[in-house]
């Protein structure tokens, strides 16, 4: 069997081996006397496997040099890895004391270190990288003014983690055509192209969802359920909105036995207030038993037919805002009247009927109907930086233009640039006049290479494997990608063409100006939604008849908190570690309910001091605790993966091929779920990882699988007690929360780690290594604060610059 | 340029989004892209190959009887209408030596190569669709269609193992860097086939065509320059992309010489993605056979769900999701549950291979033209290995296969490599190797 390199599975298997071998060993000789005793220190505990007979994980730590570990970081820094989580020598082979693992770490890491400072590899990102799906998205929000769904043109780019790593993004025909078509859209949309054909957008609503509440900030206050959606109008002229009514399993509509009130509005004003419901046009089913007569069953199936409102709109990006009005005092409490509608009950049965309230299933929003031009949007007001009157066309359009590829190539564009797209602006105004013109030029610039693409190209006559710092311009667009996931905006612009960015004062200053911009949003949702997996949240389907109390209304309360939680770390440039120990959180009502706090009430999640030590910071939250859970059951093993691949940055191994799972013979037959990890991690192959993640996974287990905290599981009370590698015991969430919160430079690593692969897309290597210390070490005097981390990664090596083409 | 004529039903129904969308042809629709070596005579073929993830519980998959006299699981017995046509594989192996997990599965599935265990960057081989599509796909407008059900971005962490998302993500591959991203929504689907116009008329299309092509252009020079100011080392993008644009700038060449003229098929667009699995997996069958019916496709492959897929069949009243289910680690409840998942998989695709059978195409039916792979790129998902893989073939193979109705075992540890080198071969892309083969798998039973 292979073992994989970094995989500690299996090494137990070896161990009597090891030990024969090490009694083989000699002591290597020509290590100077400030090594010597940590050549003792690694023959005594390392090189017994790690040694050129077994080669265990590929490493022969006898042939390392000890006294020049800068000489071999690819091997050192592996060590230093292992040595850092204490995860080697694994158990029961004997380990060094505590001051002799940091005495060791420090010795090899100061050396890595100034190593790295007199041979500096910044590492190569590709060279062409090309713009993800989120990236273009974003793009064109901040080139065009457009908000485009970027998931219905473009299709999903592959994740090594994160989703922006320039090796792997790449171009098939399949993915050209999309971005042709793309183009063509956005380009027509954007000038608001007088003959763009009537359209249909669906805006579904989850049946899971209890409308039990006025549901958004963005929907006025006193309404019940419904939905508001931003939604682009791309010109002026005449648009239809339907709504359409949850219906029971056989279709008849909910909730209309009684009259109702449907408020339509755009952007916050009423177009229209429709009464429905409440008719009664034969007879209606009753407590008899009697079914409703025909014409009844009719209405019962249509009452929503007349839930449509034609306006006029004028173009543009525009809040449409669908709810009931709420017809009943608060005091009634969320959910009155209707019958709560929980995953358990799925879809409503013909017989609620009776007494529930209608919800909204589906809005519709479909034009223009008779196009009364292109009106005055963002967009066009963004393009058109002039109208041409007569002869100066030609003029016009090379500003447009110029000013477009601009910021969209990330750099100052010259004749060459433009003279390509200025034909096809007059193949496009030869046809169509001018604006068509402009059209067509947009719709390549969008499709153009220098678009599509950031060029990182080296700077001429460099020999190979030289580290070279990066344009100011190249500078710029990585670190608009970084924070926004998109294009330098102009101040960052002008300051890279002037030449300006290297001066670390204005460096500084940019960061700080774009962290401060609403655009960094970007790091709560493309960097941690998929550092701490948040995304999948929206794809877990807790079961229903374990969990009853689930619904669509927590899993996005779930989600709004980590997201604001999130936000409000960084925003405030709390210290990373906060993450861990926060005292407050943000809840509304429904997830206050859930958390056992009270005196909270209505739909609006806000800021709130959390009390209950066990739901301080990010472990306590009900996101992360639902995430790493099974639908039926929590899993120890995800958390405690979760923990540790996201928190503290171990990599874990996935399980050995062909080792199959614990026979269970029948679920529960062999005791409590922590007996059955027990026998499980005895088995040696699985032990070296499990003994890493069950400890802390066997802290969560005071909460279930959705996070709600509990004391006994099937009558059984729970033991969150553990004890990690380095031999420390914990006993549940807040005691091993204060054991990470104590050694935050841990956390910090993993999150500067995760940042810095996420800052460069790319994966991280072991010169990277010495990097990351730097921007921790450094960061411990602004208490690890994020905008100190942020900012050591704009500084630092990799991030400023670049190692040319490999011999 | 009218090739052959067939009669089609005037009204074909998709459904999705819980609404029944009418798709009303014209009459006597012809395809509008058919190039001159089809006619009627030679019927093209068409070649599907449809993926199911985390593996096939045995005994509801694998007759124990060898030849024509095997027996009809309760997988199989799902294709029972079809047993003349089917043609049940096994013995095939992902690999030749013990490899395992569900990247490789996937990853190894139509290539026969390991795929490199990175998360940066991709490394695999040229899939067996895509060599095929090297030659089937150079009369159609489209190459080859790739198909699946879920939105692989809304998953993060789905790189798994410390391999890229790319690998269990999809089954094409384009070359062994170049991954194919698969499609879930049926308006995406509609569009490449019948592109993104508001109206269906011809002059319209042939319009946005030539002007597509002026922008291509454009594209063209801009990379050529660009390539010209970059280091030959740091091309290989870039050259992918030029690639890529060349493709579709000859395949737009393609379908402006073949007019579509109205004969067209007046669609309507699919809005949105149904919320059902079923109804979305039906859709999307649907948009396949409307491709292969119409010749606009020749190639396709269709994850009915990604590789080690967490997907919970609610329809089916399961609470589990589809992948811990299948490490059922011998638990009763959980083989039966995972079982119910694969027959029901099959079921949908008897679905599809009835309504093939329903199509008329030249002088048979689109089922008697085609082959239709179905599959599992592991062998027992339980121990995470790749023997023995699930796999059955189906449709009449356009003349190029003399019998169905058996059942055939291939030694043990034969690649599946070897059966996919011998299918290139049969179908007119001839190759000595392919990905792992050692050698040409025995079709003699049945060509």
């Amino acid at each position: 069997m292979k073992i994989s390199v970094g995989c500690i599975c299996g090494v137990i298997l070896l161990g009597a081996a090891c030990l024969q071998a090490a009694q083989e060993q000699s002591p290597s000789s020509g290590a100077d006397a400030a090594s010597s005793q940590y050549r003792s220190v690694i023959n005594r505990y390392c090189a017994t496997c790690h040694n050129g007979k077994l080669k265990t994980a590929d490493l022969d730590l006898n042939a390392a040099d000890i006294a020049n570990p800068g000489k071999a970081p690819h091997i050192w820094e592996k060590v230093v890895t292992k040595l850092r989580f204490r995860a080697m020598p694994p158990d029961p082979l004997p380990r060094p004391d505590e001051a002799t693992y940091n005495s060791l770490v420090n010795y090899l890491t100061t050396e890595l270190d100034q190593a790295s400072v007199v041979n500096r590899n910044p590492g190569r990102p590709a060279t062409a990288h090309r713009l993800n799906r989120t990236q273009y998205t974003n793009a064109m929000r901040d080139l065009l003014g457009l908000e485009i769904d970027g998931a219905s043109l473009l299709p999903a780019d592959d994740s090594g983690g994160f989703d922006n790593l320039g090796e792997v993004l790449s171009v098939s025909p399949v993915l050209m055509e999309r971005y042709l078509s793309a183009a063509r859209k956005i380009s027509r949309l954007a000038v608001g192209n007088p003959s763009i054909p009537l359209d249909s957008a669906n805006y579904p609503v989850s049946p899971y969802l209890v409308q039990g509440d006025r549901m958004s900030e963005d929907l006025p206050f006193g309404t019940r359920g419904g939905v508001a959606i931003r939604h682009h109008f791309p010109l002026d002229g005449e648009y239809a909105i339907k709504v359409r009514l949850l219906r029971t399993a056989d279709g008849y509509v909910l909730g209309i036995a009684e009259p109702h009130f449907l408020d339509v509005r755009l952007d916050g004003s009423r177009i229209k207030l429709i009464q429905f419901g409440g008719e009664h046009l034969g007879r209606t089913a009753g407590a008899d038993g009697l079914e409703s007569d025909f014409q009844q069953k009719e209405y019962e199936r249509n009452a929503d037919a007349g839930l449509v409102v034609r306006i006029p709109v004028k173009a543009g990006a525009r809040l449409v805002q669908v709810s009931f009005l709420n017809e009943r005092s608060a005091s009634e409490g969320l959910f009155a009247k209707r019958k709560r509608l929980t995953l358990q009950d799925a879809l409503p049965g013909a017989n609620d009927l009776q007494g529930s309230d209608p919800d909204v299933s589906r809005v519709t929003i479909s034009g223009p109907y008779g196009a009364r031009g292109s009106g005055e949007t963002a967009s066009r007001q963004k393009i058109f930086v002039c109208h041409p009157s007569g002869e100066d066309e030609q003029s016009c359009a090379r500003d447009i233009l110029a000013g477009l590829a601009r910021r969209a190539y990330r750099r100052p564009v010259g004749e060459r640039d433009l003279s390509p797209l200025l034909k096809l602006y007059e193949a496009g105004s030869s046809e169509g006049g001018f604006e068509a013109g402009i059209e067509m030029a947009l719709q390549g610039l969008l499709v153009s290479p220098h678009f599509l693409f950031r060029i990182e190209s080296e700077p001429s006559r460099m020999p190979p494997e030289t580290a070279y710092a990066v344009s100011d311009l190249v500078l710029a667009s990585r670190l608009s990608f970084f924070l926004w996931a998109s294009v330098p905006d102009e101040p960052l612009l002008r300051a890279a063409e002037q030449g300006k960015l290297s001066d670390p004062a204005v460096l500084e200053q940019q960061v700080r100006r774009m962290l401060a911009d609403p655009r960094a949003r970007n790091l709560v949702d493309d960097f941690a939604g998929q550092w701490l997996l948040l995304r999948n949240v929206k794809t877990k389907t807790p079961n229903r008849d374990v969990y009853p109390e689930f619904d669509e209304n927590l899993r996005q309360a779930f989600e709004k908190e980590t997201e604001l939680f999130l936000t409000s770390m960084i925003r405030e440039d709390q210290p990373v570690p906060e993450l861990l120990n926060a005292d407050y959180t943000f809840m509304n009502e429904r997830l206050a309910k859930f958390y056992d706090v009270s005196g909270i009430y209505g739909s609006h999640l806000r800021r709130v001091d959390v009390q209950d030590e066990n739901r301080r910071g990010i472990l306590g939250q009900g996101s992360v605790l639902l995430l790493t859970a099974y639908a039926n059951r929590t899993s120890v093993v995800q958390r405690g993966k979760w923990v540790l691949e996201n928190l503290l940055g171990v990599q874990v191994p996935p399980p050995p091929a062909n080792v199959p799972g614990l026979k269970e013979k029948g679920e529960g037959g062999l005791g409590t779920l922590r007996q059955q990890m027990e026998a499980h991690r005895a088995n040696p192959a699985c032990m070296g990882c499990h003994s890493l993640m069950d400890p802390i996974g066997f802290a969560l287990e005071n909460f279930d699988g959705i996070g709600k905290w509990r004391t006994a599981e099937n009558g059984a009370p729970i033991d969150p007690s553990g004890t990690l590698l380095d031999g420390t015991e914990f006993q549940g969430v807040t005691e091993l929360r204060q054991l990470l919160h104590g050694r935050p430079e841990l956390l910090v690593h993993a999150v500067t780690e995760k940042l810095l692969m996420y800052a460069l897309g790319r994966t991280l290597e072991h010169y990277d290594a010495p990097a990351i210390r730097g921007i921790v070490r450094d960061s411990a005097a602004s208490d690890y604060r994020w905008s100190s981390i942020i900012l050591g990664i704009a500084q630092s090596t990799p991030f400023q610059m670049r190692r040319t083409r490999p011999l | 340029m009218m090739i052959f004529r067939k009669s089609i039903p005037r009204r074909t129904f998709i459904r999705g989004l819980g609404a029944t969308i009418a798709l009303p042809f014209l009459d006597g629709m012809t395809p509008a892209f058919a190039g001159p070596l089809d006619t009627a005579a030679k019927p093209a073929l068409r070649l599907g190959y449809v993926y199911v993830p985390n593996g096939i519980i045995r005994e509801r998959w694998l007759p124990t009887k060898v030849g024509t006299d095997f027996e009809m699981t309760d997988c199989l017995q799902q294709w029972a209408p079809f047993r003349n046509q089917l043609t049940v594989l096994s013995g095939l192996d992902g690999g030749p030596q013990f490899v395992g997990g569900h990247p490789r599965g996937s990853g190894m599935y139509l290539t026969g190569v390991d795929p490199k265990k990175s998360l940066n960057d991709v490394l695999d081989g040229v899939s067996v669709d895509q060599a095929a599509a090297r030659e089937l796909g150079k009369q159609t407008q489209v190459d080859s269609l790739q198909l699946c059900i879920e939105d692989a971005a809304e998953i993060a962490g789905q790189a798994l193992g410390g391999y890229n998302a790319a690998y269990t993500n999809t089954i094409s591959w384009r070359t062994p860097t170049q991954p194919l991203a698969m499609e879930y929504r049926p308006r995406a689907v509609f569009e490449r086939l019948f592109g993104d116009g508001d109206s269906m008329d011809p002059e319209a299309r042939l319009a946005r065509m030539r002007r597509d092509r002026s922008v291509l252009d454009f594209v063209s020079e801009e990379t050529t320059r660009l390539l010209a100011d970059l280091g030959a080392s740091d091309q290989t993008k870039v050259n992918e992309f030029l690639d890529a644009v060349r493709d579709v700038e000859s395949r737009i060449q393609r379908a402006e010489a073949s007019p579509p003229s109205a004969d067209l098929p007046q669609v309507e667009r699919p809005i949105g993605v149904p919320s059902a699995y079923e109804d979305h997996a039906r859709l999307m069958f649907d948009l396949l056979l409307l491709a292969y019916q119409g010749d606009m496709t020749r190639v396709s492959t269709f994850m009915l769900a990604r590789e080690y897929s967490e997907l919970v069949y609610t329809n089916l009243n399961h609470t589990e999701p589809h992948h811990p289910l299948t490490h059922h680690r011998g638990v009763e409840w959980r083989i039966q549950q995972a079982g119910e998942v694969n027959v029901y998989h099959c079921k949908l695709f008897a679905e599809f291979l009835a309504k093939m059978r329903a199509t008329p195409d030249g002088d048979g039916s689109l089922l008697d033209h085609s082959i239709l792979f179905y599959g599992a790129g592991m062998g027992d998902a339980d121990i995470h290995n790749q023997w023995n893989l699930p796999v059955a073939m189906l449709g009449g193979g356009a003349g190029r296969l003399k019998r169905g109705g058996i059942h055939i075992q291939y030694p043990k540890g034969t690649p599946f490599a070897n059966f996919h080198l011998s299918l290139l071969n049969l179908i007119g892309a001839p190759t000595e190797q392919f990905g792992n083969s050692t050698g040409p798998a025995d079709l003699s039973a049945i060509v």
